[in-house]
């Protein structure tokens, strides 16, 4: 495998001009210009391989779609290295381009006002793809997006699942090696994320595309990625596989136990009673500390119990916690 | 070379057929447009009749000036529509130009790829009308060189019209509203350049002339077709300057407009 994307110690700061109101504010913003220093994105390194599917979180203002603009060319770095491709993306603006896709969930780069197919032929002639592959690609994701019902609609009559099924083909009939997904599944309906998600895994392992998926919801990136890199205060927090994100910081795991009889005193080695309710109870602890069957054993040494599961912390709240608590802040 | 000219075409027929699917809108739009012109005209007339003339100019001698200002403007709102810079403040600010920052294709190409206003073809018959009318009110004694000469003017006016306009969008970069001041220059600069230069007082003139070209291009063109004397002396070759002034104005502009996506790729504003 080789790198398709190389960053180090990539940097975006904004001045943001302080703005004084009124007319003599005006005079001063220009003669005074003073301003802060936002520090959007603030040192960040890593790669990603020809192939991966990786997902990119992090609140809102974190410096995800920073980042994403840098790669996609639209911003010059203040600071660091950016490789996309072997070049450099703001240096060879159309050269890169071309070689990528991108699809901005709340926009559309599709023509408002003309059906979804001419829009797409519009595209043909902006990336010059040699008619035979035009058509092959278009065949296929006509199939697997199922866009025939609208294809002759304007884009401004499609609902936002059409919409967005229109504008992830329009991305990709040009074959790029790499794709940005900001927000794909945005307002929409569980089916539609579902069917979204499948083409992106579809994508992803037939067409060999690489996806850098940026998303909210948090299901997106456990059902569809391996990689997770995680951004906020413009640094990041945290780069690696899923799974090994949920062992260090998914933390708790609870057992629910219901004892065949209300007992007074329920403590046990090596988790925490939590919550206790008549005959039930929520145990809390710590995956590294000890295991569900142990933890099992020395209770039903103890006690009489009726029932019992185990809860897995989901990705959302292990990433929540992550946020609130600054768990990953050096 | 081809290839950019063909993606050219295709853009602006894209526009065209949005225009024409808003029928109705689009009609009286045209004839609106057209209207506004025809009620200028008359309006001088009226002024005309009392005063009979302009600063010494007759009424066929001011629609002269008028009719090639506005053939030429609403050619280059047509053409240009795409850097009005109300219409590309608006991309700026709702992230619009980032897409087309995203696709391998010339970004001023895109542009004027992104909007072509055909309800101008109003303003532009109007125009053009109004320059025949001024030409049989005159009776202007042609020569071959004058003939060569007005279809360089119109082209030279579109020219400055449009480099204002790039001016004005290339503004927007750093603004992010559409400002006023733009304004004066491309609607204020056409009104005033409706008129003989000469009425104006003379630091007006002269922002018009050193500044701005403006003057050269259609005032002294005017008084070369019309065979009127120079009021202001300059040298003999100035009403063969339009061409100079008018390329001139739009290289300017596409020289700040590159400087300008560079300062928006900086800042992402």
């Amino acid at each position: 495998m080789s790198s398709i994307v190389t960053v180090t110690n990539l940097e975006k700061h904004f001045k943001v001009y302080k703005h004084h109101r009124g007319f003599w504010g005006a005079l001063r913003n220009l003669a005074t210009r003073e301003y802060t220093l936002v520090r959007a994105v603030d040192g960040i390194s890593f790669e990603i391989q020809k192939g991966e599917l990786v997902g990119y979180i992090g609140p809102n203002g974190a410096g995800k779609s920073t980042t994403i603009k840098m790669l996609a060319g639209l911003l010059v770095p203040s600071g660091g290295e950016l490789w996309v491709n072997g070049r450099v993306p703001w240096k060879k603006r159309r050269r890169h381009v071309a070689r990528i896709g991108a699809v901005f969930g709340q926009r559309t780069t599709l023509w408002w006002d003309l059906p979804v197919i001419e829009s797409l032929d519009l595209l043909q002639h902006i990336y010059q793809i040699p008619p035979d592959r035009f058509r092959q690609n278009l065949a296929e994701f006509r199939e697997l997006l199922e866009l025939d019902p609208f294809l002759n609609t304007p884009v401004r009559s499609l609902s936002l699942g059409q919409r967005m099924r229109a504008d992830i083909c329009a991305a990709l009939l040009h074959d790029p090696a790499l794709l940005f997904l900001d927000e794909p599944t945005i307002g929409l309906d569980v089916i539609a994320k579902e069917r979204m998600r499948q083409f992106i895994r579809h994508i992803n392992s037939q067409r060999s595309v690489t996806v850098l998926l940026t998303t909210h919801d948090l299901s997106d990136v456990e059902k569809l990625c391996e990689r997770v890199m995680i951004i906020d205060h413009g640094r990041l927090l945290f780069d690696g596989e899923l799974a090994s994100l949920r062992d260090r910081f998914g933390g708790q795991r609870e057992l629910v136990v219901e004892f065949a009889e209300p007992y007074q005193d329920i403590a046990v080695d090596g988790a925490q009673a939590a919550e206790q309710d008549g005959r039930w109870a929520i145990y809390r602890f710590e995956r590294n500390a000890v295991t569900a069957s142990e933890l099992i054993g020395r209770l039903s040494a103890r006690y009489r119990i009726r029932d019992l599961s185990v809860r897995e912390p989901d990705i959302e709240s292990t990433v929540r916690r992550i946020y609130e608590e600054r768990l990953l802040e050096s | 070379m081809k290839a950019t000219l063909d993606l050219y075409r295709r853009l602006i027929g894209v526009q065209i057929r949005s225009q024409l699917q808003y029928r109705a809108a689009f009609l009286t739009d045209l004839i609106g447009q057209g209207m506004a012109t025809g009620i200028w005209f008359l309006s001088l007339a009226l002024i005309l009749q009392r005063f009979e003339s302009i600063g010494g100019w007759s009424l066929g001698e001011v629609a002269f000036l008028y009719g090639t200002v506005e053939t030429a403007f609403g050619t280059m709102d047509m053409i240009f529509s795409g850097f009005d810079p109300r219409f590309f403040g608006q991309q700026v600010r709702r992230g619009t130009f980032d897409q087309l920052l995203l696709r391998p294709v010339s970004i001023t190409l895109q542009v004027l790829g992104s909007e072509f206003v055909l309800r101008r073809m109003g303003r532009i018959v109007q125009g053009v009308a109004i320059l025949a009318v001024a030409v049989t009110l005159t009776d202007v004694r042609w020569t071959p060189l004058k003939l060569a000469y007005l279809p360089v003017v119109l082209t030279s006016l579109v020219c400055f019209f449009g480099g204002l306009f790039i001016i004005g969008s290339t503004i927007t970069f750093w603004t992010i509203e559409s400002i006023e001041v733009v304004n004066i220059f491309t609607y204020g600069g056409s009104e005033l350049m409706s008129y003989p230069m000469h009425i104006y007082q003379e630091w007006m003139r002269r922002f018009f002339t050193y500044i701005v070209p403006a003057i050269f291009l259609n005032y002294y063109p005017a008084l070369f077709i019309l065979d009127k004397p120079d009021p202001f002396g300059l040298p003999p070759f100035a009403p063969f300057l339009a061409p100079a002034a008018g390329f001139g104005v739009l290289a300017a502009g596409l020289a700040l407009w590159r400087f300008g996506i560079r300062h928006y790729q900086s800042t992402g504003s």
